[in-house]
């Protein structure tokens, strides 16, 4: 008969007993339905939103080019939609693509906020979080993990049954990771087929065409989770062998699970909005406004900027008036608005993101006292639906926003004329083929590079629990005792 | 093979010394029965528990053929066999998966012919073999351990008040396996309460008292009533 490793042994050991314990079955099925669950959700939302999203994208470009023939600003204020797809991963982990919206009205001097969010829409029941796959292998597999493992080597120093183990000739160290490596194969027991499943869901909601980028970040995402169940694995035996007693084990366990999943969470979300304050929607506008005011009123004839600028335009081509610029003066002014609104919001932006990243920065390091944090992180990056993305979809349509506007403030210059039409004149309008000008909205989606580079913090913190876990192995294989 | 040489333990809870074992020297051989007697606390399990290296001495050694435990935890392991008090299997596996099981982990690798040789030999009925050991009695369950014990070849037994809680009919079972086992040439060293069991198939008996080994004797030279006499008169 072949020769077996001792942890090998034990492994095999705790495989076969939880699968002789009907407990262990049904509850292994419970998680199984939820799971079924959570991924036929996600699918379900993301075929849905998707659709929905495409649908209305087309619907947005299709109105803009059967506008008639109009004038270049009115265009600019009929403005665009801006409809962020539904990154393919989030039907695996939707993150906060429900709470941050979808779409973007985009329009000529006006930024404005992101619309149409999933919570705007649902009863307050949303705010307990939505049951995504993610949340599953976050919260649930882990409590499951942890049912099972609790009783591993406590329940067997109760019953004494841990000394005829010792007494065979195994160390500590065999024993603790013969256990985890049972626990670890349990876990994949589910885990595997919960995987296939998502990944088979995942390509047909693409109609099995997907990027090579798309199969690195759910290739990360399954090792991540793998590696972050596996440590929820060793952690439980490692508990269970400090512990006196199963029960003991038990609500040390569920203590740690309350501890990581909501009470670190939320402490350290308003630990880090109270270290890095930020304004208010309201305070962040007016702050702009008060910016735009000081540099150019647009609208002011007599604003001291658009006066200056006037008056040089008025030298340069030697005439006394706007009207007898060979170019639309109105077009030139708001080109000009456009570039100083859009420099300043820009600003005022990028100092409030600034304040944002250090809130991030201080909850992704708090993965360093919560593996949880290490793992929603990095799964809300791989899936795309993370803060950051957010934020990239935004300078996206912004910038879009800005080309629209500029693009026609540039017909109205070269192609409106500087005098005003009278009563009898032609309407100041130029052709509807000029609408083909502004090209389509289309979002392209950060590389799974950057979204890395990003989570470096997360995946640190990863390697740290990773160690610190072998280095407790380590070091209570020569301190635990069986009495 | 089994030796005690200055052997002493104490306990410091909240920083105060609690002696429970105190300078134990003692000796056994292959082929003895070796019985410790004395009431709770007097220092029986602690000993055994030395011995198999889940305590470490305060100072003093516990040697196993010839090893020093603390210094040669696996190796000495490896040739012993410990039996508790109540011999506590997983209960979801049968006799025989339990078995294959522990002597693997030792390093043995038996066919299951052979495991059930081994459950026969100890005593465990066939038809018992590929039950769930969670239906068994206590008595089949110490059946097990002894089959455990057999399959590993173990040199040195020891075992804490294993006839505790059986009939006497399995008492008297477990006492001819012992006595096999011992004429085999292992050394047993089995903590007990029960003098009349401890004299019957020990061949020497210590008594301890509040971690000392206060009285030893040979079997041969006294009765089970003398033994009570002086078991009473030290304790």
């Amino acid at each position: 008969m072949k020769a077996l490793r001792p942890e090998r042994l034990i492994a095999q050991q705790v495989w076969h007993t939880a699968l002789l314990n009907r407990a262990v079955v049904y509850l292994g099925l419970f998680v199984g339905l939820v799971v079924v669950y959570a991924v036929y959700t996600g699918w379900a939302t993301f075929r849905k939103q998707n659709g929905l999203r495409t649908t209305y994208q087309q619907q947005a470009r299709h109105d803009w080019l059967n506008n008639p023939d109009k004038h270049p600003h009115r265009m600019a204020h009929y403005g665009h939609f801006a409809f962020r797809p539904k990154p393919p991963l989030s039907m695996f982990d939707s993150g906060m693509e429900s709470f941050l919206g979808s779409t973007l009205f985009l329009e000529a001097h006006k930024q404005n906020a992101v619309n149409f969010s999933e919570a705007g829409f649902s009863t307050g029941m949303l705010r307990f979080g939505e049951i995504s796959l993610a949340l599953v292998l976050q919260l649930l597999l882990p409590l499951l993990i942890f049912f099972l493992g609790f009783g591993s080597i406590a329940s067997e120093r109760e019953t004494g049954t841990l000394k005829i183990v010792l007494s065979q000739g195994i160390s500590w160290r065999q024993l603790i990771v013969g256990k985890s490596l049972g626990l670890i194969r349990l876990m994949l027991t589910l885990f595997i087929p919960i995987m296939l499943v998502a990944a088979v869901l995942w390509l047909t909601g693409q109609a099995g065409v997907v990027s090579a980028d798309q199969v690195v970040r759910f290739g990360l995402l399954a090792l991540a989770y793998g590696l972050y169940l596996s440590m929820c694995c060793v952690g439980a035996v490692l508990v269970s062998a400090v512990s006196a007693s199963a029960n003991v084990a038990l609500v040390r366990l569920i203590g740690l699970w309350l501890m990581f999943t909501i009470v670190l969470p939320r402490a350290s979300q308003a630990l880090g909005s109270a270290l890095f304050a930020a304004p208010s929607k309201v305070a962040f506008f007016d702050r702009i406004q008060d910016d735009v005011l000081k540099q150019g009123d647009s609208h002011n004839p007599n604003d001291p900027h658009y006066r200056a600028l006037k008056d040089s335009l008025l030298a340069v081509y030697r005439i006394d008036s706007v009207e007898q610029l060979p170019f639309n003066y109105s077009g030139f002014i708001m080109a000009e608005g456009e570039k100083i609104s859009a420099t300043l919001y820009n600003r005022h932006y990028d100092e409030l993101l600034a304040i944002y990243d250090r809130q991030n920065q201080f909850s992704r390091a708090m993965a360093f006292l919560n593996p949880f944090m290490a793992i929603k992180n990095l799964s809300m990056a791989l899936s795309g639906t993370d803060y950051a993305s957010f934020v990239d979809f935004g300078r996206q349509a912004e910038q879009y926003r800005y080309d629209l506007a500029q693009t026609m403030n540039e017909l109205q210059i070269r192609s409106i004329s500087n005098r005003k039409p009278g009563p009898a004149d032609k309407p100041a309008v130029i052709d509807r083929k000029h609408w083909e000008d502004v090209p389509e909205f289309r979002y392209t989606a950060l590389d799974v590079g950057p979204v890395l580079a990003c989570q470096t913090i997360s995946l640190l913190a990863f390697l740290f629990w990773g160690l610190a876990l072998v280095y407790l192995i380590r070091k209570l294989s020569k301190t635990l005792r069986a009495v | 093979m089994l030796q005690a040489i200055e052997l002493t333990k104490q306990y410091t809870p909240n920083r105060q010394t609690i002696p429970a074992l105190n300078a134990l020297n003692l000796r056994v051989q292959p082929g003895d029965i070796y019985c410790l007697l004395g009431q709770n606390g007097a220092g029986k399990t602690t000993t055994i528990n030395l011995f198999l290296g889940f305590l470490e001495p305060t100072s003093g050694q516990a040697l196993v053929g010839g090893m020093n435990v603390t210094d040669h935890l696996s190796e000495t392991r490896r040739l012993l066999a410990y039996l508790p008090e109540t011999v506590m299997l997983y209960p979801n596996l049968t006799g025989l998966e339990n078995l294959r099981f522990f002597s693997s982990l030792a390093g043995f690798h038996y066919s299951t012919d052979e495991l059930a040789g081994f459950l026969t030999t100890a005593g465990l009925q066939a038809s018992a073999h590929t039950s769930r050991v969670g239906k068994y009695s206590k008595g089949m369950r110490q059946k097990v351990g002894i089959a455990i014990a057999l399959a590993k070849r173990a040199r040195v037994l020891l075992l804490d008040e294993p006839t505790s809680g059986l009939d006497p009919k399995a008492a008297n079972e477990f006492s001819d396996i012992l006595r096999r086992l011992s004429a085999d040439g292992a050394a047993i060293l089995m903590a007990t309460h029960d003098i009349f069991r401890a004299r019957e198939v020990g061949t020497h008996i210590g008594i301890m008292r509040a971690g000392r080994l206060v009285e030893t004797l040979t079997t041969p030279d006294l009765t089970a009533q003398e033994l009570e006499a002086i078991y009473l008169q030290t304790v």
